[in-house]
């Protein structure tokens, strides 16, 4: 469904959510993921009935201020996305005052190899200490999982054509690690710790 | 043994990589994994598509390796491959014709001698190198090993930096000498000690070879080693977000670095460490302890030191006419000082003239290597940057017995440094990447210097040969250095001069249009007369080349050129096709 809607970014209808602490679940998708094209100033009716609705950054830097989108905002319906070239650093003022309007933020990954948006999240958890749903979106594959769970990711929108039975056993493939991550500090330092 | 040794955690995690490897090239297999998404993979655990087959490059980190997992070496070339490994200038072994099918029983294979060929290629931090004398040389002021082997851990399936916009490699030296390459890395970690007796590092960054060589630049002086995690982690930041990704050869972190200027590369690099730099990142005296402990001595005995000329008269007696000469050159070539009174480092040059491929073993001559380490050499052995093998802790009173023993595997040729002890990539006879062959052109130059008395007057050059511009062969480097280029479907050799490694690094200047292969060896052997003809007493030949500057070695080169109906640009062709 969601494929066909030429201004979403397409994905799998499920989401797998991995929380920190967590076990990996599978539950609807019940965020829209605006691409940004359409922009006639306003959000744009994606899909009937669906007022969740992901927005790029670069789309929130300019109409934050507007009175229906902060409206909109304010009742958890707007959260937005980092495209892989965006600076999160540079806008970190922007970040910190609007932070606590959006229920969920998500990175972009424009092809799978292209790992700017692990630090992305990285940053988001480190440096801005956001608790909340960040999400992977865009070319999401299996085979990221693993390290976008553990640089700070806790949401997966897989592309369409991934296996989510095969996704979903990504987690349990690593015992042990050697570097700390946002899910834990490596092995030794756990071991010793107890 | 003076090795790491894996604990429950390194051994765990080697085999979950196994596990995770065969079950992606199981979905390769059954058509879910396509090959445009399973190649990131794939050379992520060492696995290329060459021309005949896969190539499995399996990493030998920081250079170290036991005789048990020399003889697992010599194995796996018997068992999946045609009997023989190739040792790389990164301290990695490769093999030439694997199945993609058994690629995880190999890897299982590896890793029950705590062995791994985990990212030994693609966009990742690779296999870390370091100095092959690690721990033995005269002139080492640090012992590098326990920091490569933190690194090693650290760098490990590191999660933020699975996909950068480049292979990232790193060398770290401790000695005075410099025989790692370090400056061209993208971060070499010069080891030393501060004035309080602290354990600190230099990084340089931004070095590399490839298409647009350039030397690594000093952005941080005498940071503690502890905080080498965070630093790290910093600088790899800056370059993940920053680095190019629209072009494959801009993207190293090179372009960064000489776009931005060192300076303010380093500056960015400070700007995000700053945030980090006293987080649980860093490294613990425990985890230096954990490490450091199987970096002992090994159990030395007390001996006196004895000189060569003593050597040389207490064998005499054991060696006839001719003997006498090729182990009292042996002696001087391929045998090195060490740190203890009575020992010697032994280099076993896998350079014979013309019979195999530089850096290539078979089965055979591993095993007898690994029999030669175990007697000798307290089980260890080393890969040198140079493609050679050392035995780093040998008696020097049994350096006969080891002479003898060494010589029947066709070893001790007496060339370490020599014009013929030269480095070369597999080029276009396997790789696919590949403008030109390498093999062909460095057997020929074996051949036509394969007079040893000529060789040992000549002294100390360089060779190096790559078969593209990806520069694997380190041509850049090289007092002489060769590139294969593609011209309209045929194979050309350029040629530079003046390239040089160590602290003395310099990248070698491109003397003009390129040659046919068969030009070579003449175009060789003119460089070669003209710095015989034109040297000073005791100059090397790159020290003559820095006098008398490229006119001379250039004019001497085109001596005997082949006219050519095509005209060419000789510094633009590379691996753009």
């Amino acid at each position: 469904m969601s494929q066909a809607n030429p201004h979403l970014i397409a994905s799998h209808k499920d989401i797998l959510h991995f929380p920190k602490d967590g076990t990996p679940s599978l539950a609807p998708n019940d965020w829209q993921t605006w691409s940004g094209d359409r922009d006639e100033g306003g959000l744009p009716d994606l899909e009937h009935g669906a007022h969740k609705v992901l927005v790029p950054f670069s789309w929130w830097i300019k109409h934050h201020k507007e009175q229906d989108i902060l409206t909109r905002a304010k009742n958890g319906q707007i959260g937005v996305w980092f495209a892989a070239d965006d600076d999160i650093l540079k806008h970190s003022d922007l970040i910190e005052e609007d932070k606590a309007l959006w229920p969920i933020v998500a990175a972009h990954f424009p092809l799978f190899r292209d790992g700017r948006s692990f630090s992305t999240a990285a940053l988001l958890r480190d440096r801005f200490a956001w608790d909340k749903e960040i999400r992977a979106i865009g070319d999401v594959l299996i085979d990221q999982l693993l390290q976008g769970a553990r640089v700070g990711f806790d949401s997966f929108e897989l592309r369409h054509d991934q296996n989510l039975d095969v996704a979903l056993k990504q987690f349990d493939l690593y015992t042990v690690t050697t570097q700390n991550s946002w899910r834990g500090k490596r092995s030794l330092l756990k071991a010793s710790s107890h | 043994m003076t090795m790491y040794k894996y604990d429950a955690i390194d051994q765990t995690l080697v085999n979950e990589r196994v596990s995770q490897f065969r079950d992606q090239v199981a979905r390769r297999l059954d058509g879910t994994l396509p090959e445009e998404e399973f190649r990131p993979l794939r050379l992520q655990n060492g696995l290329y598509h060459q021309r005949h087959a896969y190539m499995l490059r399996v990493a030998i980190p920081y250079g170290l390796l036991s005789s048990d997992q020399l003889r697992t070496l010599a194995k796996i070339a018997t068992q999946y491959d045609r009997g023989y490994g190739h040792f790389t200038t990164r301290q990695n072994i490769q093999y030439n014709w694997v199945e993609l099918e058994q690629t995880p029983d190999i890897l299982a294979d590896l890793a029950k001698v705590q062995m791994h060929a985990i990212q030994t290629s693609g966009n990742c931090i690779r296999n870390i190198t370091s100095d092959a004398f690690a721990g033995v040389a005269g002139d080492e002021y640090v012992d590098p090993r326990p920091v490569c082997e933190l690194l090693r851990q650290w760098s490990t399936l590191h999660p933020e930096f699975a996909h950068l916009p480049r292979k990232f490699k790193f060398a770290i030296n401790g000695a005075k000498e410099d025989r790692t390459v370090l400056l061209c890395h993208d971060v070499g970690i010069e080891l030393k000690k501060s004035p309080q007796g602290e354990l600190v590092a230099d990084i340089y960054a931004g070095g590399g070879m490839g298409r647009t060589p350039i030397l690594g630049q000093l952005i941080k002086q005498a940071l503690p080693w502890q905080l080498l995690p965070s630093y790290l982690t910093a600088l790899l930041r800056v370059y993940n977000r920053f680095g190019r990704r629209d072009n494959l050869y801009k993207a190293r972190i090179k372009i960064l670095v000489k776009a931005l200027g060192p300076e303010e590369f380093a500056r960015q690099v400070e700007g995000e460490w700053a945030y980090i730099a006293k987080g649980d990142d860093n490294f613990t005296q425990a985890e230096w302890d954990r490490v450091a402990k199987h970096f002992t001595k090994p159990a030395y005995k007390n001996l006196s030191a004895i000189s060569d000329e003593a050597l040389n008269t207490q064998f005499a007696s054991e060696l006839d006419t001719n003997e006498r000469i090729a182990f009292a050159r042996w002696l001087e070539r391929n045998v090195r000082a060490h740190q203890v009174p009575g020992y010697a480092s032994v280099i076993l040059s896998l350079k014979p003239h013309g019979t195999a491929a530089p850096g290539d073993a078979t089965t055979e001559q591993m095993n007898a290597i690994a029999d030669l380490a175990d007697q000798y050499s307290f089980g260890e052995l080393r890969v040198t940057h140079e493609q050679n093998l050392v035995l780093a802790d040998v008696e020097q009173s049994e350096l006969l017995n080891l002479w003898r023993a060494a010589k029947k595997q066709n070893l001790v040729i007496p060339n370490i440094g020599l014009l013929t002890d030269l480095i070369a990539c597999p080029g276009g006879d396997f790789c696919s990447l590949a403008n030109a062959k390498s093999l062909p052109i460095a057997k020929a130059i074996q051949e036509r210097f394969d007079d040893l008395d000529y060789l040992y007057d000549l002294g100390n050059i360089s060779l190096n040969i790559s078969g593209c511009i990806n520069s694997c062969g380190h041509h850049h480097v090289g007092n002489i250095g060769v590139l294969g280029v593609d011209k309209d479907g045929e194979e050309w050799y350029q040629i530079t001069l003046g390239g040089d490694q160590g602290f003395n690094a310099a990248i070698g200047k491109v003397i003009g249009p390129s040659f046919y292969a068969d030009e070579i060896p003449d175009v060789i052997t003119n460089i070669i007369n003209t710095y015989v003809a034109q040297r000073n007493a005791d100059e090397s030949f790159v020290e003559a080349y820095r006098r008398l500057g490229v006119t001379p070695f250039k004019e001497a080169a085109y001596l005997n050129a082949k006219k050519k109906s095509k005209t060419e640009s000789a510094s633009s062709e590379g691996a753009a096709s």
